[in-house]
């Protein structure tokens, strides 16, 4: 089974292909503002140099955020196409579980992605038993809640855009509790989303490539702040 | 916070391409005053001064024209919007945080979310035709930069 992997929910535009445990192949590109013009040659460009086509791909793996609103939309809209005119069933998978993927460690992982105004886009994983659990569920956080609260753990792992950000102020609070992941797996991978999507195939099935959305996080926020002020003027 | 008399659109033009040549990638400008005291005009005018060459027109219909200077120019304006939820759903933080230079329209209306390292500018009219006091304020280390590398006195 041929699983392509796509993750543009931050700076980072990432696609891949696995196909039976292995690897055929990474495509990613870091810079600003440029997902949509480039996601769809870059997955032209990975399948055309393994001699397959989009026919071939036989699941699609996508992260549906939290992370950029309109990376988000480039990534989720462009794997629901394909999906869609080829009938291939489509996995949603959570960014910060596929960076928190990315690791394997014994203590928590935690991967952070910058959302601005010293926040961040967070969750806590661990590895039980060969399986990523998730222990804090995806959330939004000031980062000195965030430190606040792994001041309780002694064993982290931190990755994702947000932690060269705030590298210094975690290192500072954290100390030597923290390590930092390799550059290489510090970054959204689609690799890691692609393998994700394909153990999570049968218990996601309630996903079609008609009912897939992003999980933007901070739209539940505006969500909470529109109540309010609709309560208030009743 | 600094006051300036632009007499005539000719100082107006003056200014903004002088602000224009200062202005760095990732600056925010957020622009206030009536309907046609000046801002598109004004954005014209920093347009310039960044190295736009396209023609710079108003972003009322579009709500963000994108331009290329020396850096990027994320043209917004917020007038139309009903708020907070429809700036969410423009995907505005990609712009506002980038290495382009981001003029937002009617900025004074979505203060709260506007990076508070900005520049605010006030556009005024005053009784004698074409002639405008601008009031420039902000608090960050950009605001300080470019308050003075204008050289106003």
């Amino acid at each position: 089974m041929k699983v392509l992997g796509i993750d543009t929910s931050t700076m980072i535009a990432t696609c891949a292909l696995i196909e039976d445990g292995r690897v055929l192949g990474e495509f990613s590109l870091n810079q600003e503002m440029s997902h949509s013009e480039n996601l769809v040659p870059m997955i032209k460009e990975l399948l055309d140099s393994l001699n397959l086509k989009v026919a071939d791909i036989d699941l699609y793996g996508v992260a549906i955020g939290p992370g950029s609103f309109t990376g988000l939309r480039i990534g989720i809209a462009t794997a629901k196409a394909f999906a869609h005119v080829y009938d291939k069933p489509i996995v949603g998978i959570s960014t910060l579980e596929g960076l928190a993927f990315n690791l394997t460690f014994s203590g928590i992982i935690v991967p952070m992605i910058d959302a601005r105004r010293n926040r961040v886009y967070t969750g806590i994983y661990r590895w039980e038993k060969g399986r990523l659990i998730n222990i804090l569920a995806p959330t939004i956080m000031e980062i000195e809640e965030l430190l606040e609260l792994l001041n309780n753990y002694d064993h982290i792992m931190v990755n994702g855009n947000g932690t060269y950000i705030h590298r210094d102020r975690i290192l500072e609070v954290l100390k030597d509790k923290v390590e930092f992941a390799p550059i290489g797996l510090n970054e959204c991978r689609a690799i890691s989303i692609a393998e994700l999507s394909l153990l999570k195939k049968d218990e996601k099935r309630d996903y079609n490539y008609y009912t897939l959305v992003p999980e933007y996080l901070r739209e539940s926020q505006a969500q909470r702040e529109l109540k309010g002020k609709e309560s208030g003027s009743r | 916070m600094v006051k300036i008399r632009l007499k005539g659109l000719k100082e107006t033009e003056e200014f903004g391409k002088k602000l224009g040549s200062i202005l760095k990638g990732g600056d925010v400008l957020s622009l206030s005053g009536d309907l046609g005291a000046g801002k598109t005009t004004l954005t014209k005018s920093i347009g310039i001064g960044l190295g736009v060459e396209d023609y710079i027109t108003s972003p009322t219909f579009t709500l963000i024209n994108e331009y290329q200077g020396r850096v990027p120019l994320y043209h917004f304006d917020v007038y139309r919007l009903e708020g907070k939820e429809d700036l969410l759903d423009l995907g505005y933080e990609d712009y506002f945080y980038s290495n382009g230079v981001t003029i937002v329209e009617w900025g004074d209306r979505i203060e709260d979310i506007l990076p508070e390292d900005r520049v605010n500018i006030e556009i005024e009219k005053t009784d004698q035709e074409d002639e405008r006091i601008i009031t420039i304020s902000g608090q960050g280390k950009r605001y300080n930069e470019i308050v003075k590398e204008l050289n106003i006195n």
